[in-house]
């Protein structure tokens, strides 16, 4: 191997089959293997690889082995028969799963790392020249996500508030849960229990909405008219109530917390004088949401405002879960412990307790060995185990093996060589 | 949960019960016997209750003495229904018995009754809470036997977000109870006539399956005629159009954009509210109050004020609701201005309309 230079593509393809080849455990805990579907993309075309079926883990890994794909999945959904085309299948029920990526969540280090691809020549780029590929002026830049720790502490932040929903509302247990780190931006959730297999899509959609907060209306939690005002509010939600009503009232008491006069005043339909008079009347009206419930006593802060606040309040306490793959009752998910082609990165499953520790830039470390040499063309900086690596331009180094990998995955990196 | 005793009022009342069944189960009636004079009531019961869904839309209840032929007459209707084989039909009286059967929970005085109800033929998971003062809900239910019955009412209050959900349970008053209870009833009554196994009918009960045959389409007529809006020109309905309108004609459900869709447009080319509510109602729902609301807010007499025009083409397409689009299709973006422009084309005369 030695001072052999290898094509990015050429390389990956090889360190991922050794990773196939090497690692022992099973593939995946997959339950009802016989029933799921599973789908492939290989490294060198752009198709999808469907409609397959195994035995067991054993046969799955022997597969894989044998072709090495950049991107492997499972289908959440159960089938009759998995490998029959879509109308034919039969469908039986599905995994509820949930999708949290980074790219949903508004983050304050977007434009810090921004990243793009060009679809002609495939060379990435972190400044396009008039929105076209620095390298060969094509305009086909797509966006590519750039592995940041803040993004994925935000999306790590997603998830615990939608495991709240999924215990304390929703009343899984937590062996039901399997949380994964997606090997990207994200993370996914599987709750995989008998009960939920047969929802279907409305069923589905009717859970995305509670969890987004889609379609809330406080006047169903209490802050609801009755024919005398002081009562219309004295039923207020409070810190303790359970499900959306104590949701509300937390996010409230977060919102009067955290914000200043201006935030305030920037919310939709408030004007400068309202929000100075709920910044005089904030103890109060914490006090009202937290004890007593008595929303309506505080003088000055109406129905009409406290309504404002509280759909302001409530909009923090949502999980952002991306809609589409949740309702999706047919959905492909990626497989636990494969790799992921455009990171090196392996995709793990995050033990309940350990969640809040987990740090996805050092556990999916897929190829932890080794050194690499490669030719960066342009890279934003990066974390990868206790290393901030970057930022590069047009420069040749050498990097521990996962880093190289995710460089030359990111096409932002050529010319592969294992240093003598 | 298995307790239960149903005196044979209750049997007669709540037909589709395993006891129910577990009863009619237990006389072993063959088809062929039905013909005896014996059954001659209980064939006229269940024609009836047939007779009722097409008519007024709710199955009523019969004799208060005779609840064996009450009883014996709910699997005979369903035999009838089922072997006309119509979709409109099978719809339809699996509202009608849902509606009958939703009166009937209302009215139970002891709220174990509904849970045994619940529990008992269908399987769900729900609790009965002790009732103190200040209590508001009667009933906890699993969130997936909720869901798989409230997904299907649009409106605000049954939306999962707006509910008291606690370790998976969904809080519910007697009332919310009931209702989703004869959602339930509704679908196990129509999935009831679906799995009917073909049977062949002697010559008397063909006569009773022929007189329901002759009202149902005269029942059909009489809504395509009437209830139709005979003002506007149906000819000029884009082909997405008529086909929501086939659907809800055929009592099926319609998403929740494409009801938008069609009500929006149907009221913008000139259809009353009162005309849309009837046909509505009439067909595929169950509380008239929703429908009426949710119409005039379409028609922008309720609620923002604003009148609604359907979506655009592109978004009829993402939902797939654009099945056959035509020539007039590729001028225009929106439902309404292929009408405006297919009615001119009519109105010039039919050949002009044949060459655009």
């Amino acid at each position: 191997m030695l001072n052999v230079r290898e094509t990015g593509v050429n390389f990956i393809e090889r360190k991922f089959a050794e990773y196939y080849a090497e690692t022992l455990e099973p593939i995946s805990p997959i339950s009802s293997f016989t029933q799921r579907e599973f789908g492939f993309i290989p490294f060198t075309e752009k198709i999808m690889i469907r409609h397959r079926g195994f035995t067991g883990p054993e046969e799955l890994k022997t597969f894989i082995t044998s072709i090495t794909p950049a991107h492997a999945y499972y289908s959440a959904a159960y089938y009759k028969n998995p490998e029959a085309p879509m109308a034919k299948k039969g469908w039986l029920g599905s995994d509820l799963i949930f999708d949290i990526d980074s790219d949903h969540i508004q983050t304050p280090c977007n434009n810090e790392h921004d990243y793009w691809i060009c679809a002609d020549c495939n060379i990435g780029t972190t400044r396009p020249l008039q929105g076209n590929c620095p390298s060969c002026g094509s305009g086909k830049l797509r966006s590519e996500f750039w592995l940041c720790e803040t993004c994925l502490e935000l999306a790590k932040a997603e998830i615990l508030k939608l495991l709240d929903f999924l215990i304390a509302d929703f009343g899984f247990q937590q062996r039901e849960i399997v949380t994964c780190f997606s090997g990207h931006r994200g993370y996914h959730v599987h709750v995989d229990e008998e009960e939920v297999k047969s929802l279907d899509q409305a069923a589905r959609k009717e859970i995305v909405d509670y969890l987004l907060g889609t379609g809330l209306n406080i006047e169903f939690h209490g802050l609801k008219k009755t024919n005398r005002t002081a009562e219309w509010l004295s039923m207020g939600p409070t810190l303790s109530d359970s499900g959306w009503r104590g949701r509300i009232a937390k996010g409230v008491y977060d919102l009067l917390l955290s914000s200043t006069l201006q935030q305030l005043e920037d919310l939709e339909g408030f004007t400068k004088n309202t929000a100075k008079r709920v910044i005089k009347n904030r103890d109060r009206i914490l006090e009202g949401g937290g004890k007593s419930a008595s929303w309506g006593l505080v003088k000055g802060v109406g129905p009409k405002t406290l309504k404002i606040l509280a759909m302001n309040g409530a909009k923090k306490q949502t999980s952002i879960i991306d809609p589409v793959v949740t309702m999706d009752i047919h959905r492909l998910i990626r497989i636990p412990h494969s790799l992921h082609g455009k990171t090196g990165l392996k995709v793990v499953t995050i033990p309940f307790n350990s969640l809040e520790k987990f740090d996805p830039l050092k556990e999916a470390v897929a190829f932890p060995e080794g050194r690499l040499d490669v030719s960066v063309t342009e890279a934003p900086a990066f974390r990868l185990g206790n290393e901030v690596f970057g930022p590069y331009r047009h420069e040749r180094v050498e990097l521990p093996m996962a880093a190289g990998i995710y460089l030359l995955c990111k096409r932002a990196a050529k010319d592969a060589r294992i240093p003598s | 949960m298995t307790s239960m005793l149903l005196s044979p009022p209750d049997l007669a009342k709540y037909p589709f019960t395993k006891e129910s069944r577990d009863y009619i189960k237990g006389l072993d009636l063959k088809v062929d016997e039905l013909v005896d004079p014996d059954f001659v009531e209980a064939l006229n019961r269940a024609e009836q209750r047939v007779q009722e869904a097409l008519r007024g839309g709710e199955v009523k209840w019969g004799s208060e003495r005779y609840y064996e032929i009450e009883i014996l007459s709910y699997p005979i209707a369903i035999m009838l229904v089922a072997s006309i084989d119509d979709d409109f039909l099978g719809r339809r009286y699996a509202l009608a018995e849902a509606k009958r059967a939703y009166s009937f929970f209302r009215e139970e005085r002891d709220s174990k009754r509904l849970l045994e109800i619940a529990g008992s033929a269908f399987d769900w998971r729900a609790e009965g809470l002790a009732s103190n003062a200040n209590q508001s809900y009667d009933y906890a239910l699993h969130f997936v036997d909720y869901l798989r019955n409230a997904s299907k009412i649009r409106s605000d209050p049954w939306k999962l977000v707006n509910r008291l959900v606690i370790n998976g349970m969904v809080f519910l008053n007697k009332d919310e109870f009931a209702r989703l209870l004869s959602e339930e009833v509704q679908k196990h009554v129509h999935s009831t006539i679906t799995s009917s196994p073909k049977i062949n009918l002697p010559p008397l009960i063909l006569q009773r399956i022929a007189r329901i045959t002759q009202i149902l389409a005269e029942r059909r007529e009489k809504m395509r005629v009437e209830e139709l809006p005979e003002k506007t020109m149906i000819t000029a309905y884009p082909s997405c159009i008529k086909r929501l309108y086939d659907a809800l004609l055929t009592g099926r459900h319609l998403s929740h954009i494409g009801r938008f869709s069609l009500t929006s447009f149907l009221v913008n080319v000139g259809v009353s509210t009162e005309e849309l509510i009837r046909v509505y109602t009439s067909v595929s729902d169950f509380d008239e109050r929703l429908t009426r609301y949710q119409t005039e807010h379409i028609a922008g007499k309720k609620g923002s004020g604003i009148k609604y025009i359907p979506p655009n083409c592109d978004t009829l397409k993402t939902h797939g609701l654009c099945p056959e689009p035509d020539e007039v299709c590729r001028t225009i973006r929106n439902p309404l201005s292929y009408y405006r422009t297919k009615a001119r084309l009519i109105s010039r005369g039919n050949t002009d309309a044949e060459r655009a």
